[in-house]
Order: structure tokens, then sequence, then C-alpha cells
């Protein structure tokens, strides 16, 4: 189904969405930083950005999050699971690179076994992206084969028309759903091909040469050249929609607990590091490596996806500058000179 | 939909201290239905908690075909097993598991059986030790290679009599030199070294090793001296775990899940593994 959105109807779209139950999530600016966060206006949305500074991971895999929680009396464990956790919501404004990261992850989250807080937040929230119309440097979609108006993850798809005009297309039932249920706010589309205004995105490796190589240079230097500036931060593991690695922990009072599981990162030396003071990942070379492994190789062979959806968010946070795209490049042309 | 983590509540019936800082509880399911439904295989682990301190990894130290409880070894070392230590007995813990692979002991009958475990690295074993001695007549001869530190170290030390009185085991235990005591009766020397000196037939024999990364390190290339085909070596391995389920993103060597894939591996699977164990 294809519609048309006007930028004046935002209000009467997340006002119509309110009424309906949903809480709406868009990219909101506070300070210098574009977040998606919870909006209860269309006057907070902030569609002026290139990229928001955190990722729509947190919305299904939040940075910490209850799994469950236990009460303690004298001999007695009682166990209770939470509840309410998958909120009815809509994602606008998502990027197309943040909406593709959605589907990959489902494979991690469903395979052998479901995670059901992965699961049922997915099913309560309906995704809307907004095509790219501008892309910065560190931006490589187009590597990882996505483009900046992919529809993969998302279940409404918005690519700008004019200054102030949208090309609504539907991309899954969910969406369809979402659309019909607030017709007055979208007109239909006037005869003749619009102008998509979507932005181009340099490709600048070509992923077939990268896996290749990886099968075959696990012990090659490159790895310490590549992790030489590294600080260890895990920033880059944060702010990445594809990271989902995670900790349990308890945390309690006296007679009172929850169970949690954290955000926690492939970077960080306590990852892997064994009760008896052994640790298999001990140096940063070793952790860096594990990180473009599992993206590029690992989760390729278990699940058929590369785990990047190139939206540059580690680059650009980095604090020692360290660039996901510049050392793919620097890969394939490994790779290219083999042959 | 269900929890995957959620535990079981278990009753600690019983406690045996084994060596310094090495306890084994049995468990018992608190609901009696999870009890009856709940089955497991020599090999696989599972998580145990205490509730406010979190989770901690190990074996089922058990037999499978002891059907009316689960048994855990553990070693004081962390924050879990520190709290795990301060229990008694009608304490309550929580249980997530069985989860991973299995030793394929079906495959293994007919066949000459030689475990060889070093240290806390016996409980993984003892699983599957006790599980072959309970279908005893499936199996060929059965020898058991056992090490510690010091005397005092080795754990089960009532089963390793019991295993020593009988006539269908063949039980070969020894401490490193400086760890025996004067009645000492085993030998005097470092696992790979009366592994070689015992030396097992490896004909038809199948080899079950756990122990240090070191032990294994120089005991596998004296079963290869002895004439044992990588295929014909399983170990189990260990390594930091959260979910036990495939997802936290941790336990991988190269691309293989430890606690998926594994933890019951061929020495012939592991020497296609990247070196980061």
């Amino acid at each position: 189904m294809e519609k048309t959105l006007k930028k004046e109807n935002f209000n009467s779209l997340i006002t119509g969405l309110k009424d309906q139950g949903y809480r709406t999530i868009a990219p909101k600016k506070d300070n210098n930083l574009v977040t998606l966060d919870e909006v209860q206006s269309a006057d907070e949305i902030h569609l002026d950005h290139v990229q928001t500074n955190n990722s729509i991971k947190e919305y299904f895999l939040p940075k910490t999050e209850k799994i469950l929680s236990y009460t303690l009396e004298k001999n007695k464990v009682s166990i209770e699971e939470p509840e309410g956790f998958a909120v009815k919501s809509v994602v606008f404004g998502s990027r197309p690179c943040d909406a593709a990261s959605l589907p990959i992850m489902d494979k991690v989250f469903n395979w052998d076994c479901s995670d059901k807080f992965w699961v049922e937040r997915r099913e309560a929230i309906t995704i809307v992206t907004i095509a790219c119309d501008k892309c910065d440097n560190y931006c490589f979609c187009t590597s990882v084969g996505l483009a900046p108006d992919s529809k993969e993850g998302s279940d409404v798809l918005l690519t700008k028309i004019s200054d102030d005009e949208y090309l609504v297309e539907t991309v899954t039932e969910k969406g369809e759903g979402l659309i019909k249920g607030l017709e007055t706010v979208f007109s239909d589309p006037v005869a003749g091909t619009p102008d998509r205004q979507v932005a181009s995105v340099e490709k600048k490796f070509e992923i077939d040469k990268i896996k290749p190589w990886l099968d075959e240079n696990f012990a090659h230097k490159i790895w310490a050249e590549f992790s030489m500036k590294c600080i260890s931060c895990g920033a880059c593991t944060f702010v990445c929609p594809t990271c989902h690695c995670f900790d349990i922990v308890d945390e309690c009072t006296m007679s009172k607990g929850d169970r949690v599981k954290n955000w926690d990162g492939c970077q960080f030396k306590m990852f892997t590091l064994h009760t008896s003071g052994h640790n298999p990942r001990s140096t940063q070379d070793q952790r860096w490596r594990q990180r473009i492994m599992h993206k590029f190789k690992y989760y390729v062979e278990k699940f058929d996806n590369i785990l990047c959806v190139g939206c540059g968010r580690c680059s650009r946070v980095c604090p020692a500058d360290m660039n996901i795209s510049e050392m793919l490049e620097i890969i394939a042309t490994e790779e290219n000179q083999k042959e | 939909m269900e929890n995957i983590y959620k535990p079981y509540l278990m009753n600690i019936s019983d406690i045996i201290d084994e060596a310094p800082g090495v306890r084994t509880f049995r468990l018992n399911f608190l609901n009696e239905d999870e009890g009856k439904n709940f089955q497991f295989q020599a090999g696989q682990f599972a998580l145990y908690s205490v509730f406010g301190y979190g989770e901690s990894t190990f074996c089922i130290a058990s037999s499978p075909t002891r059907k009316d409880y689960i048994e855990c070894t553990f070693r004081q070392t962390g924050r879990v097993t520190n709290a795990l230590s301060e229990l008694n007995v009608g304490d309550t813990i929580g249980f997530r598991g069985p989860y991973g692979n299995v030793f394929p002991i079906e495959e293994w009958e007919g066949k000459n059986l030689v475990f060889v475990a070093g240290g806390i690295a016996l409980p993984p074993l003892r699983s599957v030790i006790w599980n072959c001695l309970d279908l005893r007549d499936k199996y060929k001869n059965i020898t058991i290679v056992y090490g510690a530190k010091t005397v005092e170290d080795l754990v089960y030390k009532h089963e390793l009599k019991e295993w020593n009185a009988r006539d269908d085991v063949n039980l070969v235990t020894t401490v490193d030199p400086g760890g025996e005591t004067p009645d000492w009766a085993g030998k005097v020397g470092f696992v790979p070294t009366v592994v070689e000196e015992t030396a097992p037939d490896s004909n038809d024999t199948i080899a079950i090793l756990c122990g240090p990364p070191i032990m294994i390190k120089f005991t596998l290339p004296v079963l290869e001296k002895l004439g044992f085909k990588q295929e014909k070596v399983y170990t189990t391995l260990e390594s930091r775990m959260k979910c036990g389920l495939g997802k936290c993103g941790r336990c991988n060597i190269g691309c293989t899940y430890i606690c998926k894939d594994g933890p019951v591996f061929t020495a012939e699977e592991i020497s296609k593994m990247p070196d980061e164990f």
C-alpha cells in the first residue's frame, strides 16, 4: 500500500497513535545529541540528522532488564516473572540500517529456544522507518548489502519526496494495519513518479572479500595493528545495533532481588575471564579480532547473516578514532591481492 | 511464552566436604513434578544460582542413572561459589539446565574405557564414570587415572576407595611430587607421566580426558604415543558462560559455542579449532 504523509500531519499522526494506545519513540534533540527517545508530540521530533547517537536496539534489548524477581524468607524463595515489559509502541523515524538489524538479531534470540523478552517486544513494537536523505563518511550500509532506503526490518518506510512530504510504503501486514488505523492522516499519492530524496552512500568494499580472508587469517598480524589504538572502552559495542552480548547478574537487598540482564561487550577483559584467572581473550588484539570475526564470519556461518548494518556508529563514537569500514577496506584489499 | 532464564528451585538435601574448599551438594527439586520430568545425560552442565549473588556454571556431577537427585561439586573461588559454601542442608538454590551436548556412551559400548582426570576435573567425569559403571556389562575394561596436587586435594575420597576395591575397575591415583603423605599408597607423579606408565591398551579403547589446560596439553601427546587416534579421545571444555543457551556471546572458540556445540568434544574436533582456549 502506498500513501503520502505531509509533515504538517505529523502531529495528528503522533496524537492518533497515542489515542490508539501506542507509545511513540522518535529522534529527539537534547543539547547536541539526537537520541531515539519517547516523544509526546511531533514538536519534539528532530529529523535533520544523519544518525541518532543511540541505536534502536535498546527498545528490544534494554541496557538493563529484569528477567525475574525473587523474595527470600527464611528458607523459602519465591520467584516472580516480570510482566508488562513489552509496551505497545511505534518507533517513528528510525534509520533503515537500524531497522535491518532487527531481523538479523531475531536469529540469535530465537534459535534453539526463544528469548521471550526479545520476542514479545518485537511483537509489540511497529517500525516506521524514514529513508536517509543524507549521510556522512562513516556510513557504509551499501558495503554490507543494504541501502539508505532498505526495507528490511521496517513495517512502514517513509521516503522524502519534497521538503514537506513523504511517500509512505507499507512493508508488512503490521505496518498496513497501523496505516489503516490512521487513514485520515495520510493522503493518496498523486499520479506520476515521485522524486525520492535518498542519500547516495559510497560503497567502500566488496563484502564478498571479507569472509574468505577471515577464514584464513585468524593468526594474522593485522589484528595487533588494528587494535593498537583501542582503549578497550567498549563504546563500539554499546552503540552497535547488532551487538547483543549480555551479562546476567543479581541485584538484591536483604529479602528481595532481581535477576537482570545487562549489556556486556566483547571488548572488556572481564568478558571471558575465568574464575581460575585464565582468560582465553586476554589481550586487546584477541578481543578486537573477536568483534570482527563474530560479525563477519561466525554469525555468517551460524545464521547466514552479517552481524553489521553499516550504520557507522562504532567509528563515530570511538575515542581512539578506530574506523571499522577502513579496516574492512584493508581486509578486502588484502584478499584481492591474494588472487 | 516460557522464560528461558527462570531456574528450577532446588533443595540442598546433603552436603559433603570433598577437599579443602571443595564441596558436593545433593539437590532435590522442590516441585516434585519438575523433578519427575527432568532428564539429563552425562556430560551436560547447568547454571546454579544463589539468589542475591548470581549464577555460576558447572557440570552435573551425578550420573543420570541415579534418578532421585542431582549432585554438583564446586570449588569455593568466586562470588557465587563463596555464597554457595555458606549454605546449609535445607536451603534453596536455583538450577537452570541441563545444557550442552553429551558423552556418546552408547557408541562406546563393547569397548575399553580409560578415564583421565586432574584435580577438580574429576566431577565432570564422575557423571559419565558412574553412568558406565551402572551399565557395567556394556563395557570391557575400565581404567581410571586420577591425579591431584596433594592427597588432601583428591575429591570423592570415599568413591575412590569404592572403585579401588572393585575387581572390574582399574583405578590409578597419583599426587604431585611433594603432595604425598607417609601412608599414601598411590603413585607420585604428574598425570601425563602416570598415564604413560599405566600404558592403557589403545586397541578398541576410548579415552576420556578432563583437567586443567596444562594437563590436557601434556597428556594428549602421551595418548597419541600410546596409539590413541584423535577421534577416540574425548574431553569436556569449560568457559565463562552467562546464558548457557548460545545467546550471550562469550563462550565461543571461533565458530564453536561451548555451551551449545559442547562442552564435550573429541581431540580431533579441538585440533580444528583456532587457538583461543
